[in-house]
C-alpha cells in the first residue's frame, strides 16, 4: 500500500512552506538581537534600507503607521519597543529582492543595547528548590501546587522512602522543514500561506500580535514538511505581513536552520525531585517537585508545568500526592509544546525513580508497575477516574517479549522497561465539510498533512469507513481560515480523534441525507462504478449524480458538515491549590522495553533492540499507526542518548546546527518491535486513541532503565550520553 | 565568483598563480570548503575545482599504497585490499562522516584542512606517510608531520597543490569516540601502528590541542611485537598525560584523558593482536 503523497513527496512535487512563491516575491529576513537581556536605546536602519536590494526595512517604530490606526499597541507587539528578553528576538525586518541581499543589509542594522542582567539558567533564578517565599519572584512565571491525601502523614508512616533528583536538558523539534511563510496585503486582508500546524491558532496569534480582527486575517497551510508541535502558533506571520505591508509586495519569510534552532519555541531544561513513601511493596505517599525553564515565555502561557507534572505520579496507585512546580522565567527564548509537551521528561524521572523503588527492595521492576499500575476505575491524584486503559495488557505483552530476548540477547545486556501515558488532545473541538461530487467525496479541511499522514491517510480511511467508498474516491480538500471551517490544530494527537469524529459525524449526515433520497429502508453505502460515485441501497444502485440537486449541480456536489465537540474530563477542584492543572480525555498507554549493550571502559551505549507495546483503543489504518510508534521511539532515542542544546552563562545557545545538535542517524535506530493493544477504547472514532506523542515518551525512561540494568549505575540526566554514562560509571 | 574546472595539472597550477593572491580557493569534495563558503568564513574570487584532474589513483606498491588526492574516501574504503594491509587506515576512513560524505570527501581535502578533530590524520601519522606537494616547479615529498603546521595551516606554499599522499602498509588500528556514532565529531581518536622492520610502535592521538600529534613518549614505553599488558597500560597512561586535551562542548578534559588511555590501550591490544598474537 502506498500512501497518496508518497509519490509525490519523493519525486519532489509538493509544495511546501519553504518552496511558496509568488511573482514579485520579496524575501524577508529578520535583524534579531544579539544579547540575551538589553534595553534598546536605538535602532537605526538607514543603512539597511540603503543597502542594495533592499525595498522596506521596519521596526518598532514602524509598526504605528503599517497597522490600522490604533491597533499597532497590542499587549505584545511584533517587535518590543525596549526590553529584549532572549537573544535572537526579532528586533526588525528587512525585505529585498533576493535572499542573500536580505542577509546582507539586516547585518548593517545599528543598534544600540544597554546590557542587562541575564538570566541563562534555572539556578540564576533559584540555585536550589526555592524555600517558603521564594517563590515569589519576577521570574516565574506560574506556580502550580496540588494535593491529594495527607502527604506529610504519608511520610512520617513510611518504612522507606526513595528520593531522587533528576535533570533534563533542552531539545529542539527539528523538523527537515523550517517555518516558511509567504504573505501579502489585499486591502484590508492579511493574507499568508504557510508551513503551520494550526491555521487558526496562526490567525489568532497574528490577529493577537498585530491587533488586527480574526476576520481580516486569513491563513492557508501550506503542505508542512514535518512539525513536531514547533508549528503549532503562529511565528513568522505577523513579520511577513508586516513587511507586505510595507513594500506593498508578496514577501517570503523562512529560517535558516540556525535561526529554526533559536526561534521554533522549544523545549528547555528542568529539575525535577521525586520523593516516595513506602510501606511494603505500597507507595504511601509521593512529592514531585520541578523547576520548568521556560524562558522568555509570556506569563500565561504556560500551560507544560501542571500538565506534564501529572506524568509524575501516574499512572500508579498512591495514597497521598503533592504535585509542585515552577515555570521559570530566563533569557532564554521561549518555551514551547515538543511532540508529548515535556512528558518524555517527566516520565523519565518518573520511570527511573519507579525503577529505583524496585530495584532498592530486590522486586522485578515489571511486577512492582503490575501491582501498582492503574486499571480502569482507579482514581488520579486530581481526582479523575481513570477510563479505559490498557496498561496491564500492555505489561503482560511486555513480559513475554522480555522473556524472549532473555533468551536472545548475550549475558551483559541490559533491559528496561518504561511506562510512558498520554491523553490526546480531543479536548479542542473542530469541523470538517464533506463534499460528494458524481465522481469523489473530498474532506474539506484547513489543516494540512504534516508528515504523519493523520490527514491524508487517516481522515481519509475514516471517510472509507462510514461511506464505504474507497479510499481513491476520496481526497483531502485544503482550504484556508476564510473559507473553511474551523478546527483547533494538528497537535496534540488530537487529528485523528477530533477531526476524525467530525469525519464519521459528517459522513453519517450524508448518507443520511442521500437515503431521504433514495426510497426504502436498509442501510445506505456508497460506491465507485466505472468512476462515478453510486449510492447503494437494497441493492439497487443510483448514481449519486442523478442525485444532486440542480444547486448542488452548480455547486459541485452535497455537502455535509461533521463536527467534533471537544469533551475532558473532570478534576476536583479542591485538590488544586495554585495553578492551571488539566482533566485528561482520555487514557493512553506506551509500555516500552528496551535493550542495551554498555561499552563500561567509555560509557558508550548501544540500543540493541526495542519493543514498543501501543494502546491504540483502535487501530484506524495498521501502516500509519506503526510508522508513528516507530518515529517516536528514534525521536525518543535522540532525546534519550545525544539530542541536547548547549546554553552558556550569556544564554546564547552554543550549538544551533545539525553537527553539534545530535539528532538519530538511522545507525543509531535498532529494530523496533512495535505490538498493539485494542479494546481499551479512547475518544475518537471507534474508540480510536491517538498515537502520534504516545510512542515518544516512554524512550528516555526505558533507555536510562536499560543503562541501570546493565551496570548498576544509575543517571539522573538527560541524555545519557558517553560521559554521564562514564561518570556514572565513576570512571572519572 | 568563477568557476575554473581544468583537466591538466599544469593549468590547475597556473590557475592559481595567476589568480588574485588569497582569492583563489581549491575546491575538492567540498565537504569543508562549502560551509565556509556558506559560513562566510571564505569569499574566493575564483573557485578552482580538482574534480576533472586525473588525480584518483589508488596504486597498491610492494610496501605502500599510493592514494591521489581527490580519491573519494568510499572509493579508498571499498579497496578489498585495505582492511589486510593497512587495517587502522580501513577502520579510520568508515569512521568518516556517513556513506554519502565519503562518497565526496577527498583524502587531500582532509589533509589540507588540517583540523584538530580529523579521524584521518592521526592514522596517517602513525604510519608515516609522505605527502606529494606539486607546484609550477614539479613535484616535492614532504613526511606528513612536516606537512601539518597548525589547524587549517600547511607547508603548501602559493602555487601548490597535494597530488597524493604515499601510505606505508603497516599493522595498525584505530579507536574513536563519539556522542552519537555516526556522523559525528570525535572527542577523541587514536591511532596505533606497528613497525616490524624497526621493531618501532608509533602513537597518533586527535581531539588533542592544538592539532593531531604523535605521543612519543608513550611509543618509547612499547617494544617488540608484543609489548605486554604492563607496557600497555604504562603507554595508554602516558599517552594520556602527554596529551595536551581541551575541555569545550563536546567533552571535558577530565573524560578526554580517560578516552585516552582506554583507547590507545584498545589499538595497542589490536595491533599486538594481529602481529604477535594475544597481549600477554
Ligand atoms: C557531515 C560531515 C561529517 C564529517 N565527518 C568527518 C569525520 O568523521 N572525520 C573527519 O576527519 N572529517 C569529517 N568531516 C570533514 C570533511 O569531510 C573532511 O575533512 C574531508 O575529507 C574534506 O575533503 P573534501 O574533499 O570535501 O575537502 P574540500 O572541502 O573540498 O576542501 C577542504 C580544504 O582543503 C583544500 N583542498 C582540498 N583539496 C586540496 C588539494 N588537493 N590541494 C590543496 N588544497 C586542497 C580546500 O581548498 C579547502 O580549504 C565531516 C564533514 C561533514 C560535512
Amino acid at each position: 500500500m502506498i500512501r497518496s503523497d508518497a509519490r509525490l513527496k519523493a519525486r519532489g512535487a509538493l509544495e511546501f512552506g519553504v518552496d511558496l512563491d509568488a511573482p514579485g516575491a520579496l524575501h524577508g529576513v529578520l535583524i534579531r538581537s544579539p544579547v540575551a537581556h538589553g534595553r534598546l536605546r536605538r535602532v537605526d536602519l538607514d543603512r539597511v534600507r540603503s543597502a542594495p536590494g533592499v525595498v522596506c526595512a521596519i521596526g518598532h517604530a514602524e509598526l504605528a503607521e503599517l497597522l490600522p490606526s490604533g491597533r499597532g499597541a497590542t499587549a505584545h507587539p511584533a517587535f518590543p519597543a525596549a526590553e529584549l528578553r532572549y537573544r535572537g528576538e526579532p528586533i526588525a525586518a528587512v525585505a529585498a529582492r533576493s535572499l542573500a541581499e536580505a542577509r546582507w543589509a539586516a547585518a548593517r542594522a545599528h543598534l544600540e543595547i544597554e546590557p542587562l542582567p541575564i538570566f541563562a539558567q534555572i539556578e540564576d533564578v533559584f540555585p536550589d528548590w526555592p524555600g517558603a517565599g521564594e517563590g515569589e519572584s519576577e521570574h516565574v512565571n506560574a506556580h502550580v501546587l496540588a494535593r491529594q491525601g495527607d502527604v506529610e502523614g504519608a511520610f512520617a508512616r513510611a518504612d522507606r522512602v526513595v528520593r531522587g533528583k533528576y535533570r533534563t536538558a533542552g531539545i529542539v523539534q527539528m523538523p527537515l522543514e523550517p517555518h516558511a511563510c509567504l504573505a501579502r496585503v489585499d486591502g484590508e486582508t492579511w493574507h499568508v500561506q504557510s508551513s503551520t500546524q494550526s491555521p487558526f491558532g496562526a490567525r489568532e496569534d497574528t490577529s493577537a500580535i498585530l491587533g488586527i480582527p480574526e476576520e481580516q486575517v486569513v491563513v492557508e497551510a501550506s503542505w508542512v514538511g514535518g512539525g513536531f508541535g514547533g508549528k503549532g502558533a503562529g511565528l513568522l506571520e505577523p513579520y511577513a505581513l508586516l513587511l507586505a505591508a510595507a513594500a506593498r509586495r508578496p514577501v517570503k519569510l523562512q529560517l535558516s536552520y540556525a535561526e529554526e534552532f533559536e526561534l521554533s519555541r522549544s523545549t528547555l531544561p528542568s529539575i525535577i525531585w521525586v520523593e516516595s513513601a513506602l510501606a511494603g511493596d505500597r507507595i504511601l505517599g509521593r512529592r514531585v517537585r520541578l523547576l520548568l525553564d521556560t524562558g522568555a515565555s509570556l506569563p500565561g502561557r504556560d500551560f507544560a508545568t501542571g500538565y506534564a507534572i501529572g506524568f509524575i505520579a501516574g499512572p500508579y496507585r498512591i495514597g497521598a500526592v503533592e504535585l509542585e512546580g515552577y515555570a521559570v522565567k530566563t533569557n532564554k527564548p521561549p518555551f514551547g509544546p515538543h511532540r508529548a509537551p515535556f512528558a518524555p521528561q517527566c516520565v523519565f524521572a518518573g520511570e527511573s525513580h519507579t525503577d529505583e523503588i524496585a530495584r532498592a527492595a530486590g522486586w522485578d521492576p515489571l511486577e512492582f508497575r503490575e501491582r501498582t499500575g492503574w486499571r480502569e476505575g482507579d482514581e488520579t491524584p486530581l481526582g479523575q477516574k481513570v477510563g479505559p486503559f490498557g496498561l496491564q495488557e500492555a505489561l503482560e505483552r511486555a513480559r513475554a517479549i522480555r522473556e524472549r530476548w532473555k533468551k536472545e540477547l548475550p549475558a551483559g545486556t541490559g533491559l528496561g522497561l518504561a511506562v510512558g501515558f498520554w491523553s490526546t488532545g480531543t479536548s479542542a473541538g473542530g469541523e470538517v465539510l464533506l463534499r460528494l461530487t458524481p465522481s469523489e467525496l473530498v474532506v474539506e479541511t484547513v489543516e494540512a498533512e504534516i508528515g504523519s499522514g493523520s490527514v491524508i491517510r487517516g481522515l481519509v480511511a475514516v471517510a472509507e469507513e462510514v461511506t464505504g467508498l474507497p479510499r481513491e474516491a476520496i481526497r483531502i480538500g485544503r482550504t484556508d481560515t476564510a473559507r473553511g471551517p474551523y478546527d483547533a490544530g494538528v497537535y496534540g494527537s488530537r487529528t485523528l480523534g477530533a477531526l476524525g469524529n467530525a469525519v464519521g459525524d459528517a459522513g453519517t449526515k450524508l448518507l443520511q441525507e442521500l437515503a431521504r433520497r433514495i426510497p426504502g429502508r436498509g442501510e445506505l453505502r456508497l460506491e465507485v462504478i466505472g468512476g462515478s460515485c453510486v449510492a447503494v441501497r437494497n441493492g439497487s444502485r443510483v448514481t449519486v449524480a442523478s442525485l444532486l440537486t440542480d444547486s448542488e449541480r452548480a455547486t459541485g456536489g452535497v455537502l455535509a458538515r461533521g463536527r467534533h465537540y471537544g469533551r475532558g474530563g473532570e478534576i476536583l477542584a479542591e485538590r488544586v491549590l495554585t495553578g492551571g492543572f488539566y482533566a485528561y480525555t482520555d487514557f493512553t498507554a506506551a509500555v516500552h522495553l528496551a535493550a542495551v549493550s554498555v561499552d563500561r571502559e567509555t560509557g558508550q551505549v548501544r540500543v540493541l533492540r526495542y519493543a514498543a507495546i501501543a494502546d491504540a483503543g483502535r487501530v484506524v489504518d495498521p501502516p500509519t499507526y506503526r510508522a508513528q510508534v516507530e518515529g517516536g521511539v528514534a525521536m525518543g532515542l535522540g532525546e534519550a542518548l545525544t539530542e541536547e542544546t548547549l546554553w552558556n552563562a550569556s544564554a546564547e545557545l552554543q550549538n544551533p546546527g545539525l553537527l553539534d545538535y545530535r539528532v538519530p542517524t538511522i545507525l543509531e535506530v535498532p529494530p523496533i518491535e512495535v505490538e498493539v493493544v485494542e479494546g481499551f477504547l479512547g475518544a475518537g472514532p471507534g474508540g480510536a486513541k491517538g498515537g502520534g506523542e504516545p510512542p515518544v515518551i516512554p524512550v528516555p525512561g526505558a533507555v536510562a532503565n536499560a543503562v541501570a540494568d546493565a551496570t548498576g549505575a544509575r543517571v539522573r540526566e538527560l541524555p545519557l550520553t558517553p560521559e554521564r554514562v562514564a561518570r556514572a560509571l565513576k570512571l572519572l | 565568483m568563477q568557476l575554473l574546472a581544468p583537466t591538466r595539472a599544469e593549468e590547475a597550477i597556473a590557475a592559481l598563480l595567476d589568480g588574485p593572491e588569497g582569492r583563489v580557493a581549491v575546491l575538492a569534495g567540498g565537504t569543508d570548503l562549502l560551509l565556509d563558503l556558506d559560513e562566510g568564513k571564505s569569499s574566493p574570487e575564483v573557485l578552482l575545482s580538482l574534480h576533472r584532474l586525473p588525480w584518483r589513483e589508488l596504486t597498491w606498491e610492494a610496501e605502500r599504497l599510493e592514494i591521489g588526492a581527490t580519491l573519494p574516501l568510499a572509493q579508498l574504503e571499498q579497496d578489498p585490499e585495505l582492511a589486510r594491509r593497512i587495517p587502522g587506515l580501513h577502520e579510520a576512513v568508515g569512521a568518516i562522516g556517513g556513506v554519502a560524505l565519503r562518497h565526496q570527501a577527498t583524502l587531500g581535502g582532509n589533509l589540507v584542512r588540517a583540523s584538530p578533530v580529523s579521524d584521518l590524520i592521526p592514522i596517517l601519522l602513525a604510519l608515516e606517510c609522505e605527502v606529494g606537494l606539486l607546484g609550477s616547479g614539479g613535484e616535492r615529498s614532504l613526511p606528513l608531520e612536516q606537512f601539518l603546521l597548525g589547524p587549517r595551516r600547511t607547508a603548501l606554499q602559493r602555487g601548490e597543490l597535494v597530488r597524493r599522499v604515499w601510505v606505508p602498509a603497516l599493522p595498525s588500528a584505530f579507536r574513536w569516540q563519539r556522542v552519537r556514532p555516526a556522523n559525528d565529531v570525535s572527542q577523541i581518536s587514536v591511532a596505533v601502528a606497528f613497525a616490524p622492520k624497526e621493531e618501532r610502535w608509533r602513537i597518533a592521538t586527535a581531539g588533542v590541542a592544538p592539532l593531531a600529534r604523535r605521543a612519543k613518549a608513550a611509543e618509547a614505553i612499547l617494544r617488540g611485537p608484543s609489548p605486554g599488558e604492563e607496557a600497555i597500560a604504562a603507554a595508554g597512561a602516558s599517552a594520556a598525560e602527554e596529551a595536551e586535551v581541551r575541555q569545550d562542548r563536546r567533552a571535558t578534559d577530565a573524560y578526554r584523558r580517560h578516552l585516552l588511555r582506554t583507547l590507545v590501550l584498545r589499538a595497542i591490544r589490536a595491533v599486538a593482536t594481529g602481529v604477535g598474537g594475544q597481549p600477554a
